[in-house]
């Protein structure tokens, strides 16, 4: 009897260890979560159906709730496909070397973030923002934390000193929504999703306002993992850039994407990025 | 007639004097708060308040009502779609599933070590004085355990996410080394506690020192070990919500989107199903430690004890099974040559720890808002767990009155129950969420939280130490007259407050680790400077920063614990109300 129940616990256990089946070749792709997950899924739907067509791979959308963990999965070859922000695409090519940003939007050559307050705020310039108590995006957003930081620094405002509180929403539109409810005195996030938000009419126009605009700067591409099939990475390029606004399936995907089209990018492109965080201090050799 | 010897000798009297007298002559001791240990306290507390930003007004003001009123609304209907609700289901089971194999680690990691932790008195009853390697083993095993316990489970979590990426495998590792470190400790004490005189037996009938230990002292421990970790059991569930705030699995990372997103519905929806949860495992675990408590000992009489064994270890082994299948997680990845090369490789990365001025500077204030977090939150939760716990411990309470009063009685001790209990189910991170949008970021927060939760664990623990104490006092001064004030004051508080204050010194050691982490959401103290560092992959940054928090951490407890042993070894021996059979439950959550 007692040898019957060992056994059964026995083949209960190795079941256990077996692995899961064996994936299909699959492209995993990821994005920073600097929206809300639902969010980050809606825009990508179409995206990855079209990914799939133009490669026939099983294209997988791999949520992740950390902007740093998309850094480890690509440097681990857990990920294959990221979109990445500027800074992020730096931390990534610092921890594998050989990370290789496929594209970027149009608008991403000349990115914005933007300050805002709530409408009843007092504050004018960047410098009556001293005191008070203000909300970053994510730690390694670049449109939400290191170029608002870098900005304010080159304004003279030392965020840790100057700031009553300064606390990290995690994504832009928390940071939106935190300034609207007048539960921080003012925020810096993305311009794009700050401009989808009022379309959307997500946020009420009436109750924030914006401060200060930064000057432009390079963010956000789609980039692969180093060691990737060069075959595959060049198909991926490709079907990036065959997007056409002209045609109305291709329009819907950009839309999503908030992209007038896609066209290449250059690790060169982020070098400022570099340097200013590392200016700003997020960088430590 | 006159006394020997002549001349006028000084009268003593010829018996002692009564000791009566002997204390009439002396002043009344004063009252704790103002001997120089009360005055003390009141000094750091005051301390504490100025360091955390506290503000009486920004709790009072119409923002916090605006956020409390929200946070009400929210349950008035929860948010009840189906789709919500079937999406729901999936991270609930992923937080049991990830606190099952997580305790399930700690116990298999915890035992060796806990063999290995037993003091040497106890070793040399085996038979063989231990030599000095097996003193060293057992100085190793101790300063490994302490260190897991030090690390709280969301720095550990923090870690293990870092270095093997981001999914529930991180969550069992951290609940698994964490717990371990907790788990080890009392099954040391717990073997240390066992009578020795069957191992002595063993010994001298010729039974080597191994065998000597294995069939004399694990057998009537073995009760007591299931008993413990059943009951840390629904901890670590507790943990495993959270645990999701860093991304290790679970439901916390649905808790903070709503939370963020300001969706109370969907709050409480959680809010209500995480009670559900943790109250059913509560039960559930009761019922198993009092069947273990009834049981025969480790080996199983008769073919019905033998078959109802089989069956329980058939279903903890589909359990552990079918966790490892929900969280996708191959249980031989889990400790597999793959994780502990990644684990080493980020421990290579982080050494040595940063030691630069600048950045030591940035720590000297985060400790201090952290000690002062935890001490602010501990204070306002003894204060708030006395006010619930007075009504809900119903013996207490005169039982004339008639009818109404009895039912009026009921009901408040009804409600205060419920309060605990809510203030009990979520977590100190997640209040902390909440309450930043109330009175505003920063430790203001982050203690008020501390002390909400805290005063729902001290709510139940007091209540407790109510309930059980001898009666005989109160009801004398009752039965002389004295008013229902009185008697609390001079018959029921004074009998109860060593028990108090050392559950309060306790908590305060759990506290510390909660209010390293509680600036992971933005509350404050140490956790924002080591979220900010895990995020930008400042590596050495962290090592200095979770070594400070073990240092902390490691301060309070020895302070505390020598705090308690001195108020309860004190003059009151008596008083101590009868603790359950293993004095570690002290250590009750």
């Amino acid at each position: 009897m007692h040898r019957h129940v060992r056994r059964l616990f026995r083949t209960l256990a190795l079941a256990a260890l077996l692995p899961s089946a064996a994936a299909a070749a699959e492209l995993r792709v990821s994005a920073i979560p600097d929206e809300a997950p639902t969010e980050l899924q809606r825009k990508f739907t179409p995206l990855g159906a079209y990914l799939h067509d133009a490669t026939g791979l099983d294209v997988k959308f791999v949520p992740v709730t950390d902007y740093a963990a998309t850094v480890e999965g690509l440097a681990a070859g857990k990920l294959d496909l990221v979109w990445y922000g500027g800074f992020t695409f730096v931390q990534a090519r610092r921890r594998t070397g050989n990370a290789i940003p496929l594209v970027q939007r149009e608008e991403d050559a000349r990115f914005h973030s933007k300050f805002i307050v709530p409408a009843g705020s007092r504050a004018k310039t960047l410098a009556d923002l001293k005191g008070a108590s203000f909300a970053f995006g994510s730690v390694s957003s670049t449109s939400g934390h290191l170029m608002p930081r870098y900005h304010l620094l080159q304004n003279g405002i030392d965020p840790d000193r100057d700031f009553a509180r300064v606390a990290f929403s995690g994504a832009h539109d928390v940071t939106a929504k935190w300034v609207e409810a007048g539960k921080v005195d003012a925020g810096a996030l993305n311009e794009s999703v700050w401009e989808k938000l009022l379309e959307e009419k997500k946020i009420d126009p009436a109750r924030v306002r914006v401060l200060w605009t930064t000057p432009d700067f390079h963010d956000y591409n789609w980039t692969v993992r180093g060691d990737l099939d060069p075959k595959l990475v060049e198909k991926l390029r490709a079907a990036f850039l065959a997007l056409d606004p002209t045609k109305p399936a291709h329009k819907a995907i950009l839309d999503l994407q908030r992209a007038k089209r896609f066209i290449p990018t250059a690790p060169e492109n982020y070098q400022a990025i570099e340097k200013a965080a590392r200016s700003a201090g997020l960088i430590k050799d | 007639m006159s006394a020997p010897g002549g001349g006028r000798a000084p009268r003593t009297p010829p018996f002692p004097a009564p000791r009566g007298a002997a204390l009439l002559t002396r002043s009344p001791p004063r009252p704790f708060l103002l001997r120089w240990p009360g005055l003390l306290l009141a000094a750091l507390l005051v301390l504490a308040w100025r360091l955390v930003g506290g503000d009486l007004g920004a709790l009072f003001s119409n923002e916090a009502r605006g956020a409390l009123a929200d946070f009400a609304r929210g349950f008035f209907p929860p948010a009840h779609r189906p789709e919500f609700l079937a999406f729901l289901l999936r991270p609930l089971a992923e937080t049991v599933a990830i606190a099952f194999l997580g305790l399930s680690l700690a116990a298999a990691l915890a035992l060796p070590l806990s063999f290995l932790a037993v003091s040497p008195e106890v070793l040399a009853t085996r038979g063989v004085p231990p030599g000095p390697s097996r003193r060293a083993a057992y100085l190793g095993a101790r300063a490994a355990l302490n260190l897991m316990r030090s690390v709280p489970e969301l720095v550990w979590a923090l870690v293990f996410v870092r270095a093997l990426g981001l999914g529930p495998a991180a969550g069992v590792l951290a609940i698994g080394v964490g717990y371990a470190g907790v788990l080890g400790k009392v099954f040391a004490e717990i073997f240390e506690s066992a009578p020795r005189a069957p191992a002595r037996a063993l010994a001298a009938a010729g039974a080597p020192p191994l065998r000597a230990f294995a069939f004399a002292i694990v057998p009537p421990s073995s009760p007591l070990l299931l008993s413990y970790a059943l009951y840390r059991f629904d901890c670590a569930l507790r943990a495993s919500a959270v645990l999701g705030l860093v991304g290790a699995g679970g439901m916390g990372t649905q808790l903070e989107l709503s939370i963020k997103m300001l969706a109370y519905d969907e709050v409480a929806t959680m809010v209500i199903a995480l009670f559900v949860l943790v109250a059913g495992v509560d039960l559930l675990s009761q019922l198993a430690r009092r069947r273990i408590r009834e049981s025969s000992g480790l080996f199983p009489v008769g073919l019905a004890a033998l078959r109802a064994r089989g069956a329980v270890l058939l279903a903890l082994g589909g359990a552990a099974a079918g966790s490892a299948l929900l969280l996708d997680l191959p249980l031989r990845e889990l400790l597999s040559p793959a994780t502990l090369r990644a684990v080493g490789q980020l421990a290579r990365a982080s050494w040595p720890p940063d030691l630069a001025p600048a950045f030591l500077r940035e720590l000297a204030p985060a400790v201090a808002e952290t000690l002062a977090v935890s001490l602010l939150g501990t204070a306002i939760a003894s204060v708030l767990g006395l006010a619930l716990a007075w009504p809900a411990a119903q013996r207490l309470h005169a039982p004339e009155g008639g009818r109404v009063r009895g039912a009026a009685l009921a009901a408040v001790a009804w409600i205060a129950r419920g309060a605990s209990n809510l203030g009990r189910t979520l977590p100190e991170l997640l209040w902390a969420l909440l309450l930043v949008f109330a009175v505003g970021l920063g430790p203001f927060a982050g203690a008020l939280a501390l002390g909400i939760h805290t005063a729902g664990v001290l709510g139940r623990l007091y209540a407790e130490a109510l309930e059980e104490l001898p009666l005989g006092p109160a009801d004398a001064l009752r039965v002389a007259g004295a008013s229902g004030a009185a008697v609390s004051a001079f018959a029921v508080l004074p009998q109860v407050f060593p028990q108090l204050v050392a559950y309060t010194l306790y908590r305060w050691e759990v506290n510390i680790r909660a209010s390293a982490v509680l600036g992971v959401v933005g509350a404050g103290g140490l956790g924002k400077l080591l979220y900010v560092s895990l995020n930008l992959f400042h590596h050495h940054d962290t090592l200095t920063l979770v070594a400070v928090v073990v240092a902390l951490v490691t301060a309070v407890d020895l302070l505390s614990g020598a705090l308690r042993r001195s108020i309860l070894e004190g003059p009151a021996q008596s008083r101590r109300p009868a603790a359950g059979p293993v004095p570690a439950l002290l250590d009750a959550w």
